[in-house]
């Protein structure tokens, strides 16, 4: 694709590659906002890095013209990390599912946040594993039948953006991939943010989760009132764990130095406008 | 007759300032332009616990640590005890000790034991018995010659920010120990064949190997680095702590090990030249992510600094039994290089010719070093570290125009596109994909992409570096070895040579992809063969075999554990008794 016009239609993201996702998916309503974002925000493909872990919904990478990285399971953060840290201008979006970054990702979220990495983080979230066909993940709820727990989940879910909140992301919103005017508002947003976004998308899982989940989800569906402070971690925190209610919206945006932004001023104070040391300088200091 | 090799350990614990003093020893001899070879070893303690610090000082290069100590200081015997199996005086040795420390042994044979109050000295003269390693360091400088003014002037630097008190105390408990020292060398004629000759050269520096590979990244162009804390590899770390801000580059410490390499693996896809650096845990951790780095073709360089294994094992001391898992660790037909330095100078060249590699043929490089030499402290010149850099090649407007990220060219090469570049766009995957990167489970395009990511390997044929090759052709007996064993096996063929025995060295360091054809060339022109390794269950000499034959009846080995490091008169000894006509040696085929 040419990079030489404006690009500004959805569709000019699409590559020629065709989803594995089953008819029905909820990661599809994911990928048509993800290109009416893409679209709105003019990015460049050549300047936009996709990066994703392992699971049904990484696969998303290899349907976005840009740069791509389909990678390891649980692993997206760490590379998308050392993506931004080497090119930070360029646009970084890391996606995948709830199990890879939550279970053996998890550690690695945790990090991303906390050091406010400059970068849009992309959950969808089915409350299942999907690609291994059907095993509990830690947001299947608890007493859940699933392959792996065929009595029932003996284990507590988490709510992935409670979890953000805690880790110390900088903004955090819950959008459902069956309303694709606003998970592409949110999404957008999330990209736009100058710090670690977190976008929780729940994305239903047809094949393993039931037909009926989109319909139970859509009864539940609620907006962020109006007067929402979403600079309060106790107001954000207030929809997070919610029981009969799946609230959308932006729950939490705050403003804190990246850490570019952090990197980028150390190395400004300790080069204090002196040109970079050579070998045989840098050798010198060990006489 | 003085003495032109020296080696002198100290030995106390944790707050006897043993290792400072070593440091000023070898700093101040180092810019001399005296050859120094520092070690250092600890207990488990984080804080106190027995340290020892052994300083070799040569007016030639030094190829090893010696195999014996020519001068010891004992504080404590209590902490030399802990030591004892490394730290072995000599058959003339001149043993300096705290004569308060109870349970001091015998001397032996000609040894000469020097029983001294060095507490009340330090007392005595600065009011504090803290001062008894300033004392020390007087007293071996008069006794055995050492840079006495070079000494007292380093001495003065570091203690000269601190309060004027303490560096006038510090001064006057060097002058004490000078005094006693001037006293003392007339007590015996022993003395003063362990008195060091030599004269003023030009300064050099002093770099441990861990060291000489952090500046090689930054002369690379690496300007991103990723890791993890883990002895004994952590000085790369603080070191491209330091310095990457300066030449404008990143230090990201990670959460563990999967980040870092993870991390590294992300910023050499956006273009950056990326390493990280660890031990043998941190690299059982990073293999899934290599495997990623050999599958999606992005290079990375990892430098893996051995320890003493399975497991936690013994973080502070060196052991060559990483090497299995350096080759083969990870799932599936991993290509990677594997490239091992042989002294510190070379932990600078390895890393270098580790990135030229790494962006040339686009895959994971392992520099294979050790505690050994990772961690000792040696002197070069400044000379020692020229060494040309490859850059990346991207891709040029004809192969962007039809543009397909693994295109199966004959070398297996295909032109890297990165995040920026118009008209480069492509999806990577760690799923087997074909030659534009889509995923694909088909056989024939598992097998087609399998041969091109090997085929890469072949560009290294004509690596020129790929061996070391020491002492003469045709030699009775050639020792085959890797690494940090180096030294002390060449060192070991000095010595052979001196008693007439033609002894040679193949040593790779390039282990994977292996010079094969240099290696058999070189065992058809030796009459026995010698493997050595510091492994328990003989790791090289099982990937030798696996490389070329052996040949039965003339092959010996020579393997143990680690938390000792290889000495000179280990290999002489193996040799004399290999070439001795009642041979009792571990002779492998036989």
């Amino acid at each position: 694709m040419s990079d030489s016009a404006a690009v500004s239609k959805p569709n000019d993201y699409k590559t020629d590659l065709k989803p594995v996702w089953c008819p029905g998916c909820g990661d599809f309503g994911v990928l048509n906002s993800l290109y009416r974002a893409f679209a709105d925000l003019e990015l460049e493909p050549h300047n936009s890095v996709v990066v994703s872990g392992i699971g049904c919904s990484s696969r998303l990478p290899g349907y976005v013209e840009s740069y791509g990285f389909n990678s390891l399971h649980g692993r997206a953060l760490p590379i998308a990390t050392g993506v931004k840290l080497a090119a930070p201008d360029l646009t970084v979006v890391a996606v995948g599912g709830d199990g890879d970054g939550i279970a053996i990702g998890g550690n690695h979220f945790l990090h991303a946040a906390r050091r406010n990495v400059d970068l849009a983080y992309i959950m969808m979230d089915n409350e299942i594993y999907g690609l291994t066909k059907g095993q509990a993940a830690p947001t299947t709820p608890t007493g859940d039948k699933t392959k792996s727990t065929i009595y029932g989940n003996p284990e507590p879910a988490v709510d992935p953006c409670e979890l953000a909140i805690a880790f110390g992301a900088t903004w955090v919103g819950r959008a459902f991939s069956g309303d694709v005017k606003g998970t592409t508002e949110l999404m957008t947003a999330a990209i736009k943010h100058h710090g670690f976004a977190f976008l929780n998308i729940i994305s239903p899982c047809v094949t393993w989760r039931g037909d009926d989940q989109h319909k139970e989800i859509r009864a539940k569906l609620r907006a962020l009132p109006a007067d929402h402070d979403r600079s309060s971690r106790a107001a954000a925190l207030a929809y997070t764990r919610e029981a009969d209610a799946v609230t959308c919206g932006v729950l939490y945006s705050v403003e804190r130095p990246t850490l570019v932004d952090e990197i980028f001023d150390i190395r400004w104070k300790v080069q204090n406008g002196a040109p970079p040391p050579t070998t045989r300088e840098i050798l010198q200091s060990f006489l | 007759m003085p003495t032109q090799d020296l080696t002198i350990a100290i030995v106390g614990s944790g707050g006897d300032g043993v290792i400072t003093a070593g440091e000023l020893v070898a700093q101040a001899a180092a810019r001399r332009g005296l050859h120094v070879m520092k070690t250092e070893a600890y207990g488990p303690q984080i804080r106190g616990g027995e340290s020892s610090c052994t300083v070799r000082l040569g007016v030639e290069p030094l190829l090893a640590p010696s195999d014996t100590v020519d001068v010891l200081v004992v504080f404590g015997w209590a902490d030399y005890q802990r030591f004892r199996s490394e730290i072995v005086p000599a058959r003339d040795a001149i043993v300096i000790y705290e004569s308060a420390s109870p349970a001091a042994p015998a001397a032996e044979a000609d040894q000469l034991f020097l029983p001294l109050p060095l507490e009340q000295l330090a007392r005595n003269a600065a009011g504090s018995t803290a001062s008894k390693n300033v004392v020390t360091l007087g007293i071996l400088c008069e006794m055995f010659g050492l840079p006495t003014e070079s000494i007292e002037a380093a001495l003065r630097h570091k203690f000269g920010r601190k309060k004027a008190a303490v560096l006038e105390n510090v001064v006057k408990a060097f002058e004490a120990g000078c005094r006693t020292g001037r006293e003392l060398m007339a007590t015996d004629e022993r003395i003063a064949a362990k008195r060091l000759a030599f004269s003023d050269a030009e300064p050099l520096l002093m770099m441990s190997g861990n060291e000489a590979a952090a500046v090689a990244a930054v002369h690379a162009g690496c300007r991103f680095f990723a890791g993890y804390p883990i002895t004994p590899s952590s000085e790369v770390l603080h070191f491209l702590g330091e310095w990457m801000p300066k030449v404008g580059g990143v230090v990201l410490q990670t959460e563990d090990e999967l980040a870092a390499i993870g991390a590294v693996v992300g910023a050499s896809f956006a273009g950056v030249k990326a390493l990280t650096s660890t031990s043998g845990p941190g690299l059982s951790l990073m293999s899934e992510m290599i495997t990623l780095s050999a599958m999606a073709e992005v290079p990375t360089v990892i430098i893996n600094v051995q320890r003493g294994g399975p497991s936690t094992g013994i973080p502070t001391k060196s052991e060559q039994s990483d090497l299995m898992h350096a080759l083969y660790g990870g799932h599936g037909d991993t290509p990677r290089v594997v490239i091992a330095p042989v002294d510190v100078a070379d932990c600078f060249h390895a890393t270098v010719d580790a990135f030229n590699i790494a962006e040339q043929l686009q895959m994971p490089v392992i520099v294979l070093s050790d505690q050994a030499i990772g961690q000792r402290k040696e002197t070069l010149p400044i000379g020692a570290f020229e060494h040309k850099v490859i850059d990346r090649r991207t891709p040029t407007a004809d192969e962007l125009a039809d543009y397909a990220r693994y295109r199966d060219t004959k070398s297996g090469i295909s032109p890297m596109a990165t995040p920026g570049i118009p008209g480069g766009t492509y999806q990577t995957n760690g799923l087997e994909h074909d030659e534009s990167g889509r995923p694909n489970s088909m056989h024939v395009v598992h097998e087609k992409m399998n041969a091109k990511r090997y085929r890469k390997l072949a560009e290294l044929d004509s690596f020129a570096d790929a061996v070391r090759r020491h002492g003469p052709k045709n030699a009775k007996i050639g020792i085959i070895c890797w690494g940090s064993s180096q030294g002390s096996v060449v060192d070991a063929l000095g010595r052979l040579a001196a008693k007439g025995i033609a002894a040679s060295a193949f040593v790779p360091r390039l282990l994977s992809p292996f010079p094969a054809a240099a290696a058999r060339e070189f065992i058809a022109s030796v009459e026995q063969i010698l493997v050595v390794e510091i492994s328990f269950s003989g790791q090289f000499h099982a990937y030798l075999r696996s490389c070329i034959d052996l040949p039965a009846g003339r092959t010996h080995l020579l393997s143990r554990s680690g938390a000792k490091n290889l000495t000179a008169i280990e290999v002489e000894q193996e040799v004399t008794r290999i070439l001795s006509p009642s041979r009792d040696s571990k002779e492998v085929y036989a």
